[in-house]
């Protein structure tokens, strides 16, 4: 269920997805909802890839295309699809495809460069280091080579959307076929290899400056980054060491403007050709007034959405998302994830092109804030009481997010449920924290004294004072618990900026060691495009430090001061899309009563809202 | 229309498939909806729209939100073997079906099927009955527990799953819910057929 991972949590923005060994690359086609994949060994990189899955994708549509109007979700069940025969053979033409070209293009683009060679494309290479994103077929087939040391082949698997029928059956025995061909392949490529292999070096720096040539072709100003336009070829890169196809596509993202993607998708174009003379110029004009007539045309009948109908909204969408406190890099994932989703999509009458993608935007937010475990604290430490021992919480975050507060919040909600909370005060570098915590325990016993729970002290404060290690303290306090019967221990640490390595390492060290329950980060909602950053490094941390094969990772957030922000939710859809884990609790406010679940509808009503 | 539910690979789409064409099919993880019109087997004049939905935690609540109106009756597909291991997200799951408004209201039809009978490990009607019983009595107190959520609406919906004071029992709900063990494999393999008799008589008595 590999598909469960991009599709559904909205990561859908590049089209391929690394998952063990292997890479997975998919194709999306909404107007029949089919999705086509193909796997292969993350160490190979094969180039005709997206050429396969193309031409795949057309001949099963084209072939079946009967049925799927027909018939709908019988006419997949019962159809028999037999295409084991056209799938071998496109994968052979593809191969040979490959195979061939490599030798002879080396020779042309010697040729062609030369010629094309101006004095500003001169200038500019003197200080370019090569870059690695190649389009080189050839490359890749020596690469292939060299990697053949690794004995299980590469599969690959087409497969549909709903009920995979036929198309999976036939996986099987497609595999075994591919395998032979992947050995004859290999066997024939034998000889070859050494020879191919030593030019390699040499290629790649020529190919670094093939990609400029084609820039210099469009005398585009913004085309002159060549970080971004070298990621021609999408995923398949080259030297596996260097490159990394998601990294790269993320850059891609990140231009503004409609006209660099049309770019990229004509660029995309005359590549597929196997244009082996001249590097043609890829023509870019394609859709800058085609724009406005597929607004007009959007309001009225049934038509297929293109990309640059669904651009000028996409762009609005994500500024929108952004000016919500949206991180930037999220919002532009989050619209290319959508843009892949609605492409070719057939939409009904009177349905706008802003209402269609407006409407999947919001289901994506939605989808992305659905927890994707069980978010339910009491029942974990109901479980935990039945084994008679403690329910372990952590509490984790950068300086002044409200890591205290919400403890004391959370520790009176467990007392209102009849839980007694032990508080670990492993925060032994500011100044008062103790005092803190110890007056927040004083209230809470006052507010619930032990005669209205059976004599027992509910809230008890563990504390060492100031200068221990924390990792010591906490390990006290959990056998202390144990010891006396508490229910619930809450503990605080100290915060530390994502930066700071020793104290990182220190956090890290407290968690693997301790092996909580619950590891909550604490996050404030003003925080911006930070929040990327503080949780991409605080999971990293942790799992850095981790001896354990399965690290201890961050498994949910608090989301604090919510009361601050009007309807500039954005910071929960950037926490919730970098981690996948839930948001578990929202403070709301600084007295005990504010604490909140989150309501995905509500926030993203609040988000969508003009 | 009749929904099939349950969480992921608890065996909603073989099932589906099976029901339909009778043929056995590899199944993906589904990751839309799938419909299609069902003629009972010992009655063939009367039809029932069967609709698939897909189980993944991000998309279950969205599609259900979808289809939960058109709702005549529900089948609840639970995976008898891993049930053990899962009986709590199952009963979350089932938890927020039982408790979501519109469902209240129309009270459809409830049947529980425990798939994956031909595995051995596989865990009776029966007990998977108590176990559910069991979660679902601790669930409605953690979930009325839970703090309100943000925009004041109760997490757990105003509505409390059967009698208050009382254990909780699947006869306290105000829809008929019903048990069957199934295998939408089939103990003979892949070619043999699915032991889906239960399954069908059912589905004949809600059409």
């Amino acid at each position: 269920a590999v598909l469960t991972a991009p599709l559904p949590q909205e990561r859908g923005g590049n089209n391929s997805f690394t998952h063990e060994a292997l890479t997975l690359k998919y194709k999306l086609d909404n107007q029949f909802e089919l999705v086509f994949v193909v796997g292969f060994q993350k160490i190979l990189t094969l180039t005709y890839v997206d050429k396969l899955i193309d031409d795949v994708h057309k001949e099963f549509r084209d072939k079946y295309r009967n049925e799927f109007q027909q018939k709908g979700a019988l006419g997949l069940l019962n159809g028999t699809f037999d295409f084991k025969d056209d799938f071998m053979r496109l994968l052979r033409d593809a191969e040979e495809s490959s195979k061939v070209r490599a030798p002879t293009v080396m020779k042309t683009f010697e040729q062609s460069l030369k010629s094309q060679k101006t004095v500003k494309c001169m200038i500019e290479t003197r200080g370019e280091k090569p870059k690695e994103k190649v389009k080189n077929k050839k490359n890749k087939g020596s690469k292939k080579d060299g990697a053949e040391a690794v004995a299980a082949p590469s599969k690959a698997s087409a497969g549909d959307k709903q009920l995979s029928a036929a198309g999976d059956k036939e996986e099987l025995t497609k595999d075994e076929i591919l395998q032979k061909n992947r050995e004859e392949f290999f066997r024939r490529h034998m000889k070859a290899g050494e020879c191919v292999a030593s030019p390699k070096p040499d290629t790649q720096k020529e190919k670094g400056k093939k990609p400029r040539v084609w820039d210099l072709g469009n005398s585009n100003a913004k085309v002159l980054d060549y970080s971004n336009t070298a990621t021609n070829g999408s995923a398949e890169a080259c030297p596996v060491e260097e490159f990394d196809p998601d990294m790269a596509l993320g850059d891609k993202n990140r231009e503004p403007g409609r006209l660099y993607d049309l770019e990229y998708e004509s660029d995309d174009e005359a590549e597929e050709e196997k244009v082996v003379q001249n590097p043609s110029k890829p023509s870019v004009k394609k859709g800058g007034l085609g724009g406005m007539f597929g607004m007009l045309k959007g309001l009225v009948g049934s038509k297929n959405l293109t990309r640059e109908d669904m651009d000028p909204v996409l762009e609005k969408m994500k500024d929108h998302l952004i000016a919500k406190n949206v991180a930037a890099e999220i919002a532009v994932q989050l619209c290319e994830s959508v843009a892949k989703k609605l492409e070719g999509k057939v939409m009904g009458t009177f349905t706008t092109v802003t209402s269609t993608v407006k409407q999947a935007l919001q289901e994506a937010l939605v989808q992305i804030l659905q927890p994707q475990r069980r978010v339910d604290v009491l029942r974990d430490v109901m479980d935990a009481q039945r084994h008679r021992r403690p329910y372990v919480v952590t509490f984790c975050g950068v300086n002044g997010v409200g890591k205290s507060t919400n403890l004391a919040k959370i520790s009176f909600w467990l007392i209102e449920n009849g839980f007694s909370v032990l508080i670990a005060a492993c925060d032994t570098f500011r100044a008062g924290a103790v005092e803190q915590l110890r007056t927040h325990t004083r209230r809470l016993n006052a507010l619930h004294p032990p005669e209205s729970h059976g004599g027992r002290t509910m809230v008890q404060l563990y504390e060492k004072g100031y200068g221990k290690d924390a990792a010591g303290i906490a390990m006290e306090a959990i056998s202390y618990a144990r010891n006396q019967g508490f229910d619930v221990v809450l503990v605080d640490t100290a915060g530390r900026m994502q930066d700071n390595a020793p104290l990182m390492t220190a956090l890290a060290k407290l968690i693997a060691v301790n092996a909580p329950d619950l590891v909550l980060f604490v996050g404030e909602a003003l925080v911006g495009n930070e929040a990327v950053d503080q949780l991409v490094k605080f999971n990293k941390a942790l799992a850095d430090h981790s001896m354990a094969q399965t690290p201890r990772l961050i498994d949910g957030i608090v989301l604090t001061k919510f009361d601050t922000i009007d309807d500039k939710v954005g910071a929960a859809i950037s926490m919730t899309y970098i981690t996948s884990k839930p948001i578990v609790f929202v403070g709301t406010g600084q007295t005990y009563c504010d604490l909140r679940s989150l309501n995905a509808k509500a926030v993203v009503a609040a988000l969508m809202k003009a | 229309a009749v929904l099939l539910l349950g969480l992921c690979d608890a065996g909603k789409t073989l099932l589906f498939a099976r029901l339909l064409s009778g043929r056995y099919r590899d199944t993906q993880t589904s990751i839309t909806d799938s419909s299609a019109v069902y003629r009972l087997s010992q009655d063939k004049s009367t039809n029932v729209t069967l609709i698939d939905l897909p189980g993944h935690e991000s998309l279950r609540l969205q599609f259900l939100e979808r289809f939960k109106a058109a709702a005549r009756a529900i089948v609840f597909v639970v995976d008898s073997v891993a049930f053990q291991r899962e009986v709590k997200d199952v009963a979350e799951f089932l938890y927020q079906v039982l408790v979501d408004s519109t469902v209240l209201r129309n009270a459809p039809a409830l049947l529980i099927a425990c798939n994956k009978q031909d595995v051995t490990m596989a865990k009776s009607a029966k007990l998977i009955q108590q176990q559910l019983e069991k979660e679902l009595n601790t669930l409605r107190v953690t979930r009325s527990a839970a703090p309100t959520s943000l925009d004041g609406s109760a997490t757990g919906g105003p509505a409390q799953l059967g009698k208050k004071g009382k254990d909780f029992d699947f006869s306290q709900l105000p829809m008929k819910v019903e048990f069957v063990e199934c295998s939408a494999r089939g103990s003979k393999g892949e070619e043999g057929e699915a032991d889906l008799e239960g399954l069908e008589k059912w589905l004949a008595k809600v059409a």
